[in-house]
């Protein structure tokens, strides 16, 4: 709201530093120039009431009711040149009826005040400003006396003129460096502005430079603790991760284009061959159907494909409900049922009060890649052997972990991590006829990572394969 | 098979699929035109007045949408079926909101294609009274959810009746793994598992329904799908 109200702004930002440093430099100028003023105006001011004071009993002393009854001021008082003030001195003497019994000359025969107060000089020096018939502003005390039986109110005060002059002059003095300080303030803030800022220029520059082509160049890091070096380090730690993430998207185009190519070479081959040998119709329709199921799989590999990419762009909130977690992996086992009692494969459930517990995700993703990990178990899983799915409720109550145990080959040393790879096949297990697409895994691990889980292969098991995964639950 | 000879037009681009899509259509008893463009399709749609429309929607120059948007304003009784390579939901919604009566995604399966057309086609006909159906020997009975052959109860699981049943609904054509998936056991898509799946639940239906008789129905087609039938091909 500040920045619109002051727009245009500069868009610079060093001169934006130096104009808000001068601007908060400047208000705090002149607070403080008006205090100080303030200040020497009032102590200036009190030091002349004191003095009036300290004059008024000195003129007591000199007053006195000549043989006409006319009061007096002893003349032999100006003999002392030292007290020059006294030469400006304004003096009225009043009875308490308010008749002017002497009014010094300097007054010109103007009243120094108006009719007498109640009570005016009798407890204090009741000291007061006053406007004179000239115009002109004196400080004035007022102090009774008794002099001869009499009572007398004597007024005295100084003309505030000349305080006034030295305050104005005062105040100039003022007006005049406060200017010169905020300009060199200006030029210094730039300076130091540009300075501190001149490490960001350099790595905008470099910044610039970076393109996909040459991502693994960085930022040179001058000072690791300041706030530029974290800056910088922020940055390159981005720099990291987008240069792993275009590698991946490389290798996974890659990968991609062959895992496409295989297939296709298959079609032509068995197309070709189909064509060079002969008249036979069975042998035509044995590489017709061997050219459908090639290009089933091909079709397959692409939906796997765009499942991952499907899973990848996935928004964490996007679709996303509220279940149960063993409903859904009884229902993933109610439907591989089949494939289960076929491979005579008992199924066993651990736990599953702690299965129990809500889950929020994209439900239909979720249920694809505990599919895919099940039946993964199952393809490896010997006849007659026992496939376990416990349920553990971790020390962190937000956390459902669920182990799947089984019994087959296990994976080799060293794959625990790549069986999750797109298109990974192992080189040990030899189960080629049995493998699929090559991405069941990497979209269960897609979809598990985006849904704020985990998915890993326990390398501490003695046998079978054990894939453990953690979903983090809501009440 | 059809009780009426019903006239498809189909507009695709692609001239290879489109000389397939023609020649299976045909030889499946209908009477088949084809256009290759946009413009001509639609012209065709005035001249020919078709029964149902097979439209590509990623035709060159004008979208499939926008024909069919123009048919559906124009008011012209025709099925469309959409077929394209757009398979995201929100693609399906979008052709069906337009006025697409069915959709199905590139690469589809033959059998399904004739499926869905003799579906859309049969919308014209009275639907015929449930009675048991009978395929050679085997009796599947709808309202008591019993299947016999040969005198014999087969003791089937629910899924198995339903896959015999959608089988013997279609006997005589093949049933490809996508029409099983997406029919019998109601999956959105078809990938690894379910194929699986798929494969093992046929093999043990095969096993109750053929094994003990010398005539075999449920025989696999290889590369297309499944097929109820009293004949070998």
């Amino acid at each position: 709201m500040t920045s619109r109200l002051l727009s245009p702004l500069p868009s610079n930002l060093r001169i934006r530093l130096t104009l808000w440093y001068v601007a908060v430099l400047a208000v705090l100028l002149f607070v403080y120039a008006a205090l100080v003023f303030a200040f020497q105006y009032v102590v200036l001011t009190r030091q002349i009431v004191h003095d009036e004071i300290q004059d008024a009993g000195t003129v007591e002393g000199l007053l006195f009711f000549d043989q006409q009854g006319r009061l007096q001021l002893r003349q032999d008082y100006y003999s002392r040149p030292q007290t020059h003030l006294l030469i400006d001195r304004l003096m009225e003497v009043r009875d308490l009826s308010g008749d002017i019994l002497y009014r010094s000359p300097t007054l010109n025969g103007m009243p120094l005040g108006g009719p007498n107060r109640s009570g005016e000089g009798d407890t204090s020096f009741d000291e007061r400003i006053v406007r004179l018939q000239d115009g002109s502003h004196v400080l004035l005390v007022s102090h009774i006396h008794s002099l001869q039986g009499r009572t007398l109110l004597i007024r005295l005060g100084y003309n505030l003129a000349p305080l006034r002059q030295r305050m104005i002059q005062f105040l100039l003095l003022l007006l005049v460096a406060v200017p010169v300080a905020l300009t060199l303030a200006g030029i210094a803030g730039n300076t130091i502005a540009r300075r501190a800022l001149r490490p960001l220029e350099r790595m905008a520059a470099r910044a610039e430079g970076i393109t996909a082509g040459n991502l693994g160049s960085r930022l040179d890091i001058a000072n690791p603790n300041d706030e530029l070096g974290h800056l910088a380090r922020v940055f390159n730690h981005l720099l990291d991760r987008l240069e792993q993430a275009f590698a991946q998207l490389h290798r996974f185009t890659a990968d991609a284009a062959h895992e496409l190519r295989t297939p296709l070479a298959a079609l032509r081959t068995i197309g070709e061959v189909a064509l060079e040998k002969g008249q036979d119709s069975e042998e035509y329709r044995e590489a017709l159907g061997s050219i459908l199921e090639e290009s089933a799989r091909l079709n397959e590999t692409i939906s796997g494909l765009l499942m991952l990419a499907r899973a990848e762009t996935t928004q964490p909130a996007d679709q996303q409900s509220v279940f149960n977690a063993a409903e859904l992996i009884d229902e993933v086992l109610s439907l591989l049922d089949v494939v289960i009692e076929e491979r005579n494969v008992t199924v066993l459930q651990e736990g599953k009060a702690a299965g129990q517990a809500s889950v929020r995700a994209a439900r239909a993703l979720l249920r694809v890649a505990i599919l895919n990990v099940l039946h993964n178990a199952l393809k490896f899983s010997p006849n007659g052997s026992t496939l376990s799915v416990a349920y553990v409720q971790s020390e962190d109550p937000a956390v459902l972990t669920i182990a799947f145990q089984d019994q087959g080959p296990g994976i080799a040393p060293g794959e625990h991590r790549r069986v999750f790879e797109r298109f990974f096949t192992s080189s040990a297990r030899g189960t080629a006829s049995e493998s699929g697409t090559g991405l069941g895994l990497s979209v269960a691990k897609l979809v598990i990572d985006r849904v704020g889980g985990e998915i890993w292969f326990d390398e501490e098991v003695p046998e079978g394969a054990r894939c453990i995964i953690t979903l983090p639950t809501c009440k | 098979m059809v009780p009426i000879r019903s006239k498809i037009l189909i507009i695709e681009d692609d001239r290879k699929l489109s000389a397939a899509l023609v020649s299976g259509v045909e030889s499946a008893g209908y009477e088949v035109v084809a256009a290759g463009s946009a413009e001509e399709g639609f012209f065709m749609v005035h001249s020919q007045r078709p029964d149902l429309l097979l439209l590509d929607l990623t035709l060159p120059q004008r979208n499939g949408l926008d024909i069919l948007r123009q048919i559906r304003k124009e008011g012209l009784d025709v099925r469309v079926l959409i077929l394209t390579s757009h398979n995201a939901i929100e693609d399906r919604v979008e052709g069906l909101r337009t006025g697409a009566d069915d959709y199905l995604g590139k690469p589809f399966s033959f059998p399904e294609l004739l499926a869905r057309i003799d579906a859309l086609l049969r919308r014209f006909l009275p639907p015929s009274p449930a009675a048991p159906l009978t395929i050679g020997d085997l009796t599947i009975d709808t309202k008591t959810r019993t299947a016999s052959r040969g005198g014999e109860r087969l003791d089937l699981t629910p899924r198995e009746f339903d896959l015999l049943l959608y089988l013997a609904e279609n006997h005589g054509r093949t049933v490809s793994r996508e029409m099983l998936a997406k029919d019998v056991w109601r999956e959105t898509s078809r990938f690894t598992p379910i194929d699986n799946v798929i494969d093992v639940q046929v093999a043990r239906l095969r096993r109750k329904v053929d094994d003990r008789f010398a005539v075999k129905l449920l025989q696999t087609v290889r590369g297309l799908g499944f097929s109820l039938r009293e004949h070998q091909p």
